[in-house]
């Protein structure tokens, strides 16, 4: 199943000095923390001036849609799936 | 017949990535690897279907079927809607890897691009070393999960089949010593350029496979079976030269939409119309181009379709301009049935430059600078922030999509993206 959700969340973020790359460690979204196993893309979009940060990223059971407005700072939830059929 | 085939070292590779919407999907989704996925315009059962995993084909699940066929074939099969900037980000992303081994990369389509290496020959003495090593790249650079298919050859055409004989991350070498053996082993349909009606106009004239095409003088294919210059052209290509050097301008600009229900509703059909005249405009002008042009078609639900193009005295540019002449071709319909598809493109295009003023100048300058004025608004603030009045509260309406065929408008989103 795959939900849209476009909520904001709680991310917390590693910065690898390797390699040079930030990426989220853990998020909190309706009460429950979860700990990323993996990011899977990490792509940008533009929209307008504005460049977000797309994360793909996932536990071993859920897969989540982050976008992070490098202007403000901000995280939202976009989407959860849970790679099932829905 | 052999001495004419292209002795030359081969110098051409093709890159194709494999089932590359879905394959993405994978790789930005962990939890989807493996299993048979499918991308399609929409998660309705209606919809097309872009793009199937290999695991989906490996199931007989093929692209253009609908979501409720492929739910037939395997009932668990996971539908995504495509995700067309994550798409871009990797086509940019594999495209800046190729052009580490030459300057001359010719993006084919979304997911295919040709790596020429004819001007750099000596810096890369075995191409399938280079292969191997971008195949790897892509894997560390982009995701491990990303596969690919190689093929290298004399000329655009044999790189490509050698791209499509072994799917998926496949890597093919075609030259004078294994040509003959190639085209024994492959299918009429494995030809670039070859589809089923080809295929039955060669079949009737007695070829019958990719060999009996090879074998086939140039003046049986040029006066016989294709009957013009297309013919002489197959010949060339089939040995192994060049046969297509040119790069042809754009000649057109359009877009399409399938829409979700049906509808013969002529105040939402106007609203979508100006829709697509927006993003049509939007990238004319983008372009520095204008249109004298423009050619609407719908398809209707009971699978008829009607079409029509007009040429316009005075050139269009604003969206504006473009709705209210698309708008005349829409009310020129015989008979107003439901819509299922439909599409708008400008063509006669010119440059804005050079275009012929209108007696009523003034008018017309105000028109252009308003135009212009938005497209700057919307470039800052983002897509459909200054709309005409038609289009409010539509703004999910007509989704980001990736054409199939050219990629020739992404060459600017590199520099945008860059930042």
């Amino acid at each position: 199943m795959n939900l849209h959700i476009h909520e904001p969340i709680d991310v917390i973020t590693i910065y690898k000095r390797l390699g040079a790359k930030a990426a989220p460690y853990k998020i909190r979204w309706k009460n429950r923390s979860y700990l990323i196993t993996k990011v899977g893309y990490h792509h940008k979009v533009r929209e307008g001036r504005t460049v977000y940060h797309i994360f793909h990223v996932c536990t071993d059971t859920l897969a989540f849609r982050l976008k992070h407005d490098p202007d403000t700072l901000s995280w939202t939830l976009e989407e959860v799936s849970d790679g099932i059929a829905d | 017949m052999e001495s004419l085939i292209n002795r030359e070292k081969p110098l051409i590779m093709h890159i194709d990535l494999n089932s590359c919407f879905a394959t993405i999907e994978q790789q930005a989704n962990p939890l989807l690897r493996g299993k048979p996925i499918v991308v399609a315009a929409y998660t309705t059962p209606n919809a097309f279907i872009l793009a199937p995993s290999i695991e989906a084909k490996r199931l007989g699940i093929k692209m253009g079927m609908r979501v409720r066929d492929a739910q037939e074939i395997y009932p668990k099969v996971v539908v995504r809607m495509p995700d067309a900037p994550k798409y871009r980000d990797v086509h940019l992303k594999f495209k800046k890897i190729f052009e580490d081994y030459s300057p001359e990369v010719i993006p084919k389509s979304i997911d295919e691009a040709i790596i020429d290496f004819r001007t750099v020959s000596n810096l890369h003495p075995d191409l399938i070393d280079v292969a191997k090593e971008i195949k790897q790249r892509m894997k560390d650079e982009i995701g491990e999960w990303i596969f690919c298919s190689i093929g290298i050859g004399t000329n655009m055409f044999l790189a490509k089949l050698g791209a499509t004989l072994h799917k998926p991350d496949g890597l093919t070498f075609i030259d004078h010593i294994n040509l003959i053996e190639t085209y024994k082993k492959a299918e009429l349909l494995d030809l670039c350029g070859i589809n089923v009606r080809y295929q039955a106009r060669l079949n009737i004239h007695g070829i019958h496979t990719p060999y009996d095409f090879f074998k086939a003088s140039q003046d049986f294919l040029h006066k016989e079976v294709f009957r013009s210059v297309v013919g002489a052209r197959w010949y060339v290509k089939l040995h192994g030269y060049e046969a297509d050097q040119k790069e042809f301008p754009t000649k057109s600009i359009g877009h399409q939409y399938a829409l979700q229900k049906t509808t013969a509703d002529p105040k939402d059909l106007s609203r979508l119309i100006m829709k697509l005249c927006e993003k049509m405009g939007r990238r004319l002008r983008n372009k520095g181009y204008t249109a004298r042009g423009i050619h609407m078609w719908f398809s209707y639900r009971d699978h008829t379709g009607w079409h029509r193009g007009r040429m316009m005295p005075q050139a269009m540019y604003t969206t504006i301009e473009l709705y209210r002449h698309a708008m005349l071709i829409f009310n020129q319909q015989p008979i107003i049935k439901p819509i299922s598809h439909m599409g708008v493109s400008s063509y006669h295009l010119s440059d804005r430059n050079e275009t012929q003023m209108s007696l009523f100048e003034n008018d017309y300058i105000k028109a252009r600078s308003v135009s212009d004025a938005a497209d700057k608004i919307n470039n800052i603030y983002g897509e459909f922030t200054v709309v005409p009045g038609i289009m409010m509260d539509m703004d999910d309406t007509i989704l980001d999509r990736i054409a199939f065929g050219g990629v020739r408008e992404m060459e600017g989103l590199e520099t945008s993206f860059a930042g």
